[in-house]
C-alpha cells in the first residue's frame, strides 16, 4: 500500500496520459498475482470486489459497497489530531479532499508502519463486514494512527472512490495492458465482458484472458451515439437505419433462468425501482442482455423525464405511483443471447434476433404492455430523415437516433456509427451567480459557470454550464469575474450577477439542487450577450411556463 | 547545509517579564497598521507621513510617503517599484539594519531579521518598558537567500497567518534545494524542459540561485532577473545565469513568474511546470497554477512555524494580519493566547498573497 501511495502521487505529478499509464505498469510488473489483484481493484473498483467474485466469501451478492461516511472519518480522525471541528472543517473546505485532508492533518500523529495492500485489504473486509459504526471508527482510528501519511492518504481515497490524481478508468486498462504485453483492446474487451479489471490483470498475465465469459448481471458498456449537427451532413442516407429517440432512461436489461436485473447507464442497479419490467422478462427462459430506455408511457407516447424520475432510486415502489406513472422499457438491441455474445454481430442480425425474442415475449412474460420494440426503419434519402425528424417530435420525442447499416455494437464508444439528431429546445437569458475553474488546459481560467433567472427575490439558479465559448472570452470573462467576486470556496468563486449569457438546453426538468425548483437539461452556452443587462434576463415565470409546455408532451 | 556567505543573525534582548496588559495603542486599517501614540505607520500601503516597510514586497513597499523607514536593502526595492513624476517629493529614508536601534517619537525601534526575502525585517517597538513586535511577512526557519529570523520576546505580537491552518506544513531549505536540482534534472535529462514558476522578487532568486549552484544552465524571466544584481551585491551567487529567450530554451531549466506560466504551457512545447510555493501544499494547487510538480516551499513560515513563533515570543496579545486570521486566532485562543485576527494590510485576500 506504501507503494500504491507512492505510485500514485507521481502519477498525480505526470501531466502526460502516457507517463501516467507507464508509471503504473512499470509498478504492476512488480507485483505477484495476489498483490497484483488487489492494486488493481483499488485502482479500479474500490476497496471491496464487485459483482459476486467475492460470492463466496461473504455469500451476500447485493452488498457490494463499503461505503464509510464523512462523519465516521471525522469522528475517528477528531480521535487522533485535537483541532476543532470548526478548523476540521476549514481544513476540508481547503484541501477539497478527505483522503488528503486526513493525510496532511496526520503528521507527527502516527507511528508511521509499513503496511501492505495484503495488509489494507484485510482492513478493508473488516471495516467492510462491520455494521457497527463504532467499529469502523475504531478501525479507522487505528489506521490514522499507525501507519505513513501518504499511505493513509490513499487508504482513504480508495474508500471514497474517487483517487483525484487524473488517472482515468481508460488509463488504467492502458497501464495493465502494458504491464500485461497485451494491446489495450483485449484488455477493454475482457474487462467488459467479466466488469473486473483485477481479475482481467491477472488473467491477462497469465495468459487466460481468452477464456473469459461474459458475465450476466454485470453491466457492460453502452454504445454511445455521436451528434449529427444538420440533416444534410448525414453521408449515404440509405445506408442508415432511424429510431425515435427517447428522453428516458437509457438501460440494460440482464435475463438469466428468470432472474431479472436492470442496470442504468451510471452502472447502478435500478430493479427494485421498476417491477412491472422485471416481470415482462421473467418469462423468459434465454440467457439474454437487452439494451433499450426505460420511459413514462401513456396513452402510446412518453411522459417529460422528470415525471419518470419519481419511478428512480426507489427500493419499491407504491401500487399507486405504478398506476400513475406507468412505465416501459423500449428494446432497441441485443447484446447477448443464449449465453451468445452478439456485439460483433452486424445491427441487422441483432434486430432480427430482437424481433424474435421480444415477438415471443406474449408467451413468456407476465406484463407484454411493459415491453416494446423501438419501431426501426430503413432511410431513403435526407428528406425522409427530416420528415422521421418532425414526426419523432411530434410524437413528443426528443429526435432521431441513425444507425448504420451492417455496424457492430461498439462498446463504451461514440464512434459515428451510431448518430443522434436533436433540435435544441429554447434558449434562455441568464446571468452568471459562480464561477469554478476548469481542469487540464482550462485549470487557470474560470470557465464553469452557475447561472440564474430573475425571481421575485432577486435570482434563482437554474443550472450550470460548461464552456462553449471560445477561449479568448472565457480569458476575458475570468478577468471579469475576479473583479466581480463576492466569495471563494476553493475552485468556486461567487460573483455579482453582471455577466449574461444565452443558453440553449434540452428541457427543464424539477430539481432540489437549484432553489429555483427547476434545473435545465444539458445547458449549453449560445453566446455571451454582452448587449444585455441582468434585469433583461429571463425570469422564473418563463421557465415554470416552459416546463408546464413540456408536461403536456 | 549553509551558505558560507550567510550573514548572521544579531542577539536578541532578554525577554521583559512584565505580565501586565499592553497599553500601547495599535489601530488595524485596511491600508496598514497606526501606531498613534509615536505617529508612525507600519507597511501602509496608503501614502502616509512615516511608515516602517517590513519588506520589498510590492504589497508592502509602496505608495509615495513622506518618511520611509526598514533596511537599507527593503528601501531599495521600495525605489524600484516608485514610478517617479517630475513634481514628487524624494521621500526622505531611514534606513535601520538588523540590530541597529533608532529613536522615534519617545519609541526605540529596533529592526530584526525576517526571513523571507532579501533584507525583511521585524520591528521592535519599545515604549514606555513595553514592547511590541511587528513581524512583516515572515520565515521563521531559514531561508535559502536571507537572514534568518529569530523570535524577538516581546507583550504584544502583531504576526501575519498565511499559513495559518494545520494543512500547511511546508519542505526545509533542503529538502526544497534537493526537489527542485532533481526534477530540473530528472526533465533535462529526458529531453524537456523545467520551467519553474516563482515569484519575482524572493522565491525567484532562491529558485535561480539553486540552480545555478547545481550546474544547470538556467534562464531567467526579466521579472525576477532585475532583482539579482541586488541580491549579488549581498554576496548570493548565481554562477551563470541567462535571460530567458522564448526562442532558445532548449537543455536549460527556465524561471518564470507565475502569469507567465500558463503562456508557456499554451504553447504545447515539451515543458514541465514545477510550483514553487507554500500553496503547492495541497494538490489543488496543481489546477490552479497548471504546473505538474508542486513542491511546497515558501518563504512565509508554516502552521508549526507560526505556533512556534507565537509561543516563543512570550507575548500574550497575539495580532493576526494576513491569510487566515480567524482559524489561526481561534486556535491560539485555545491555547491561552489573547488573540485577534484582523483585516489589515495587503495580501487579505488568501488567493492573491504571495505564499
Amino acid at each position: 500500500m506504501d507503494e500504491l501511495a507512492q505510485v500514485c502521487e507521481r502519477i498525480a505529478a505526470s501531466a502526460s496520459r502516457l507517463r501516467k499509464a507507464g508509471l503504473l505498469a512499470d509498478y504492476l510488473r512488480t507485483l505477484d498475482d495476489s498483490a497484483l489483484l488487489l492494486a488493481v481493484r483499488f485502482l479500479s473498483t474500490g476497496p471491496i470486489a464487485k459483482g459476486g467474485v467475492n460470492r463466496t466469501l461473504f455469500g451476500d451478492e447485493e452488498k457490494q459497497r463499503l461505503s464509510i461516511g464523512y462523519a465516521t472519518m471525522r469522528e475517528a480522525l477528531e480521535r487522533v489530531v485535537d483541532w476543532d471541528p470548526e478548523t476540521l472543517r476549514l481544513c476540508y473546505q481547503e484541501v477539497g479532499d478527505a483522503g488528503e485532508t486526513i493525510g496532511l492533518l496526520v503528521r507527527g500523529h502516527t507511528k508511521e508502519e509499513p503496511l501492505t495492500l495484503a495488509g489494507a485489504n484485510d482492513i478493508y473486509q473488516q471495516l467492510f463486514r462491520t455494521r457497527l459504526t463504532a467499529r469502523k471508527v475504531e478501525l479507522l482510528t487505528e489506521v490514522f494512527r499507525t501507519y505513513r501519511p501518504l499511505t493513509i492518504k490513499y487508504f482513504v481515497k480508495v474508500v471514497t472512490g474517487n483517487l483525484r490524481i487524473g488517472l482515468l478508468a481508460k488509463m488504467v486498462e492502458e497501464a495493465v495492458a502494458v504491464a500485461a504485453g497485451l494491446p489495450v483492446e483485449a484488455i477493454a474487451d475482457a474487462n467488459n465482458r467479466l466488469g473486473d479489471l483485477a481479475q482481467v490483470a491477472v488473467a491477462a498475465r497469465k495468459g487466460t484472458l481468452s477464456a473469459i465469459e461474459t458475465r450476466i448481471f454485470h453491466p457492460m458498456d453502452f454504445m454511445l451515439a455521436k451528434p449529427l449537427d444538420r440533416v444534410e451532413d448525414l453521408p449515404t442516407p440509405a445506408k442508415w437505419f432511424v429510431e425515435d429517440k427517447y428522453d428516458g432512461i437509457r438501460s440494460q436489461v440482464h435475463i438469466d433462468k428468470g432472474r431479472v436485473k436492470i442496470y442504468s447507464r451510471g452502472m447502478e442497479d435500478v430493479t427494485s425501482g421498476f417491477p412491472e419490467i422485471e416481470r415482462a422478462f421473467s418469462g423468459a427462459s434465454s440467457t439474454a442482455i437487452v439494451d433499450g430506455e426505460l420511459l413514462a408511457w401513456r396513452n402510446g407516447r412518453a411522459l417529460n423525464f422528470t415525471v419518470l424520475q419519481q419511478r428512480i432510486a426507489r427500493k419499491s415502489v407504491r401500487a399507486a405511483l405504478l398506476l400513475e406513472v406507468p412505465v416501459v422499457f423500449v428494446a432497441y438491441d441485443l447484446l447477448l443471447e443464449s449465453g451468445q455474445l452478439l456485439t460483433g454481430e452486424p445491427l441487422e442480425t441483432r434486430r432480427a434476433r430482437l424481433e424474435a425474442l421480444v415477438a415471443g415475449r406474449k408467451s413468456l412474460s407476465a406484463e407484454p404492455e411493459s415491453l416494446v420494440l423501438s419501431p426501426q426503419t430503413r432511410l431513403a434519402d435526407h428528406a425522409a430523415l427530416e420528415q422521421h425528424f418532425n414526426e419523432a417530435r411530434a410524437r413528443g420525442n426528443e429526435g432521431l437516433l441513425i444507425k448504420r447499416s451492417g455496424s457492430v455494437y461498439e462498446s463504451g464508444k461514440r464512434s459515428g456509427a451510431w448518430m443522434k439528431l436533436k433540435r435544441p429546445y429554447a434558449t434562455l437569458d441568464v446571468v452568471v451567480t459562480a464561477a469554478e475553474q476548469g481542469h487540464g488546459r482550462r485549470a487557470t481560467v474560470f470557465s464553469d459557470y452557475t447561472f440564474a433567472v430573475r425571481s421575485p427575490d432577486g435570482f434563482a439558479n437554474v443550472g450550470k454550464v460548461y464552456s462553449g465559448l471560445t477561449d479568448a472570452e472565457i480569458k476575458e470573462l475570468t478577468k471579469i469575474f475576479r473583479s466581480l467576486s463576492l466569495q471563494r470556496f476553493g475552485r468556486v468563486m461567487l460573483v455579482k450577477p453582471v455577466v449574461v449569457l444565452e443558453v440553449a438546453f434540452d428541457g427543464i426538468q424539477k430539481s432540489s439542487r437549484h432553489k429555483s425548483g427547476y434545473a435545465l437539461r444539458f445547458p449549453r452556452i449560445v453566446r455571451w450577450r454582452q448587449d444585455k443587462r441582468p434585469e433583461e434576463c429571463d425570469d422564473l415565470q418563463r421557465v415554470e411556463r416552459l416546463y408546464e409546455a413540456s408536461l403536456g408532451g | 547545509m549553509t551558505f558560507s556567505h550567510e550573514p548572521a543573525t544579531p542577539p536578541v534582548p532578554e525577554r521583559n517579564p512584565t505580565g501586565y496588559d499592553v497599553s500601547m495603542q495599535v489601530e488595524f486599517h485596511d491600508y496598514g497598521v497606526f501606531l498613534p501614540e509615536i505617529d508612525l505607520w507600519l507597511d501602509s500601503t496608503a501614502p502616509q507621513r512615516a511608515t516602517w516597510i517590513s519588506h520589498g514586497h510590492r504589497d508592502h513597499a509602496r505608495g509615495r510617503h513622506e518618511r520611509v523607514l526598514g533596511t537599507s536593502t527593503t528601501l531599495r526595492f521600495y525605489r524600484m517599484r516608485l514610478t517617479v513624476e517630475p513634481q514628487d517629493r524624494e521621500p526622505e529614508e531611514f534606513p535601520l539594519e538588523f540590530g541597529e536601534t533608532l529613536d522615534w517619537n519617545g519609541a526605540l525601534l529596533t529592526a530584526y531579521p525576517a526571513g523571507h526575502i532579501l533584507g525583511a525585517a521585524q520591528l521592535l517597538v519599545t515604549y514606555k518598558g513595553e514592547r511590541l513586535v511587528y513581524t512583516g511577512d515572515v520565515k521563521l526557519r531559514p531561508p535559502l537567500a536571507g537572514v534568518t529570523a529569530v523570535t524577538v520576546p516581546c507583550d504584544r505580537l502583531i504576526i501575519e497567518s498565511t499559513f495559518g491552518l494545520p494543512i500547511y506544513r511546508l519542505l526545509s531549505r533542503e529538502e526544497a534545494r534537493e526537489r527542485i536540482v532533481r526534477f530540473a534534472r530528472e526533465c533535462l535529462a529526458e529531453q524537456s524542459i523545467p520551467a519553474f514558476i516563482g515569484y519575482a522578487l524572493g522565491r525567484g532568486q532562491e529558485i535561480v540561485s539553486i540552480l545555478c549552484e547545481a550546474g544547470i544552465r538556467t534562464a531567467v524571466h526579466g521579472a525576477i532577473a532585475r532583482f539579482i544584481p541586488i541580491y549579488e551585491e549581498a554576496g548570493y551567487r548565481f554562477p551563470g545565469w541567462e535571460a530567458y529567450d522564448a526562442r532558445e530554451t532548449a537543455g536549460k531549466a527556465l524561471v518564470i513568474v507565475p502569469t507567465h506560466g500558463s503562456g508557456l504551457k499554451a504553447r504545447g512545447r515539451n515543458i514541465r511546470i514545477a510550483y514553487v510555493s507554500g500553496w503547492a501544499a495541497l494538490s489543488n494547487a496543481r489546477a490552479r497554477s497548471g504546473a505538474e510538480e508542486l513542491i511546497p516551499y515558501s518563504d512565509h513560515s508554516d502552521f508549526d512555524e507560526l505556533l512556534d513563533m507565537v509561543t516563543h515570543s512570550g507575548a500574550r496579545h497575539i495580532d493576526l494580519v494576513h491569510g487566515y486570521t480567524e482559524p489561526f486566532s481561534r486556535i491560539l485562543m485555545k491555547r491561552g493566547f489573547e488573540a485577534r485576527g484582523h483585516r489589515a494590510g495587503a495580501g487579505t485576500n488568501v488567493e492573491d498573497a504571495e505564499g
